[in-house]
């Protein structure tokens, strides 16, 4: 996200905090987000991919809502005029290839009217399908696959190369020139995960009734639309339909966590970006003390960067009434490697244990296998599908794996030494032994683990492996 | 009644979870953030809870959010009973 879109949200959540009443404040972050969904998304040189992929998602989010509504609140008179209004946006959105005023409201230039009124016809079809014909479990089952697959189609290259030259070539653009950053889909990851949690809620027969109004603001949420955290639709909506007044914002909070994200993201990470660690200068240097200095500044890079911009949707959320969960907890401070998955990236582990960890886990206590095989495959599992949430790449599953096997041994330690641990960890001074030990260790691990992630392929990993530690 | 759960609860967390029988476990000790029950264990006590008290714990229910106490769940058990 630019300093230009953060300083013109920044703004305009300070005017609906200011004017709004709680009804009017739900309806503005509703508009703005769906307006930020189209604003935000990254230009592509494929003609109009980049106006309907926004769009795309849009009709997907209403599809899976109508999955997992009740079928009297569908056709309710509130969720009519949200249908009205989101149709509204789209067409005022794809009309600014007529309005040069307000062309920044796209990424370029949208496709001519009649091509996205044709498109809306379509949609409303669809629409009009899943309302009449989209009420059973295995439909919110087949909106879980059909998601899944969307992020495989995004994540996994050959397949997005693929996509990306048919579609040239319906557009009779060059194929030659085709890359995989031809389709990038704002956000993707992140609503991927929304949907998923309430389609499979659904299926439990739990989570909330929610409006379409209600349910798209969730999903789209602008302060966390590029890099999350991941809410849960109960909590968000509970501080949705909460009375809202100015007097009860939280200034202290708000410009605290506002300054400090500001400062991480743009002075000391993006500072840190030009020594850290990357496919182009991991193959220039000779050295293995710059080794280690770039492999540092791309660990607390990567922290800064990414909890700077969740201190800044906290910021932003909370000016608007949201309490966003919290995502960082000092990671690098942990002494351990459960407490710093316990305390990084919050949101997407809780995510992966509810949906993934915990339900795998109880299938396993039904096998022959032993505790320690069912502790090792369910890390295993869990950790390599959080790699490959990344990129499906052979780089991120072993990152994944890494942290697999780095849990499991931590588990494993835990229980031989624990209490051999605490028998000797007697004084105050050698416990402060004990955890700093554990804080640098758990920190170097972390820390080598992110050579596989920023690297792009084994062989390059291994090449800068050896210089690290000066193998051959 | 609070107090015969919360012993029964105490007595399986600390023999089975933290292997250490004699440990003791005060009523509002946290149990999930501090690092006392990992996330493997917390599906074993979650299973446990379900077999003793007849009470369901759903995965998505599995965290610090929901429970991190003693006291926590046995108050989350006792409003399902």
């Amino acid at each position: 996200m630019t300093l230009s879109n953060l300083a013109i949200g920044l703004l305009l959540t300070l005017v609906a905090a200011f004017f709004l009443n709680a009804q009017k404040r739900a309806f503005f972050i509703f508009i703005f987000s769906l307006v930020a969904v189209y604003a935000l998304q990254p230009a592509l040189p494929i003609r109009y991919i980049d106006f309907w992929l926004p769009t795309i998602g849009l009709v997907l989010v209403i599809v899976l809502w109508i999955v997992i509504t009740p079928h009297e609140i569908v056709k309710s008179r509130e969720n009519i005029f949200t249908f009205g209004w989101i149709l509204l946006v789209i067409v005022i959105l794809g009309m600014t290839r007529y309005l040069d005023g307000l062309s920044f409201l796209t990424a370029s230039i949208p496709p001519r009217i009649e091509q996205i009124m044709s498109a809306l016809v379509v949609f409303g079809i669809l629409i009009l399908f899943a309302i009449f014909w989209a009420k059973n479990k295995s439909i919110a089952l087949g909106g879980i696959i059909l998601v899944i697959s969307l992020l495989i189609a995004i994540k996994y290259q050959p397949i997005t190369i693929w996509l990306a030259q048919t579609l040239r070539s319906f557009n009779n653009q060059a194929i030659e020139t085709v890359t995989a950053f031809d389709i990038r889909w704002l956000g993707l990851s992140y609503i991927a995960f929304r949907l998923i949690h309430t389609l499979q809620d659904s299926i439990r027969r739990r989570g909330p009734t929610v409006f379409l109004q209600e349910y798209v603001t969730f999903i789209f949420f602008y302060p966390a639309l590029v890099a999350g955290p991941i809410d849960r639709l109960e909590r968000f909506v509970k501080d949705l339909r909460a009375p809202f007044s100015r007097s009860n914002i939280e200034w202290g909070f708000i410009i605290e966590r506002l300054a400090l994200g500001l400062f991480k993201k743009y002075i000391l990470a993006d500072s840190l970006a030009l020594v850290a660690i990357n496919p182009q200068n991991a193959t220039q240097i000779q050295n293995a003390g710059w080794a280690w200095v770039l492999l540092y500044a791309y660990a607390f890079q990567i922290l800064l960067d990414f909890s700077g911009y969740t201190d800044i949707a906290l910021a932003l959320g909370r000016l608007i009434g949201i309490k966003l969960p919290e995502n960082f907890k000092q990671p690098y401070l942990k002494p351990n490697l459960t407490h710093f998955w316990n305390n990084w990236h919050m949101s997407l582990t809780q995510w992966f244990r509810a949906y993934v960890f915990n339900p795998f886990s109880r299938s396993l206590r039904g096998t022959s296998l032993p505790a320690w095989g069912m502790i090792l495959l369910a890390q295993l599992l869990t950790m390599t599908l959080i790699g490959l949430w990344h990129g499906i790449t052979p780089n991120f599953v072993i990152w994944g794996l890494w942290h697999g096997l780095g849990l499991f041994f931590h588990s494993r330690w835990q229980n031989v030494l624990r209490v051999r641990v605490s028998n000797w960890a007697t004084t105050p001074m050698r416990q402060q032994v004990v955890n700093w030990s554990g804080i640098l260790i758990t920190f170097n691990f972390v820390a080598l683990g992110w050579v596989w992630f920023v690297l792009p392929t084994p062989q390059k990993t291994l090449d800068f492996f050896s210089l690290l530690f000066r193998f051959g | 009644m609070t107090e015969e759960m919360i012993a029964t609860l105490k007595k399986f967390i600390a023999t089975e979870i933290a292997r250490q029988p004699d440990r003791s476990i005060a009523a509002d000790e946290k149990l999930i953030s501090s690092g006392l029950i990992d996330s493997f264990s917390l599906v074993d006590l979650g299973l446990y809870v379900e077999d003793t008290f007849g009470v369901r714990i759903e995965d998505t229910e599995l965290n610090a959010d929901t429970f991190d106490t003693l006291e926590q769940l046995a108050a989350l058990i006792q409003s399902r009973q």
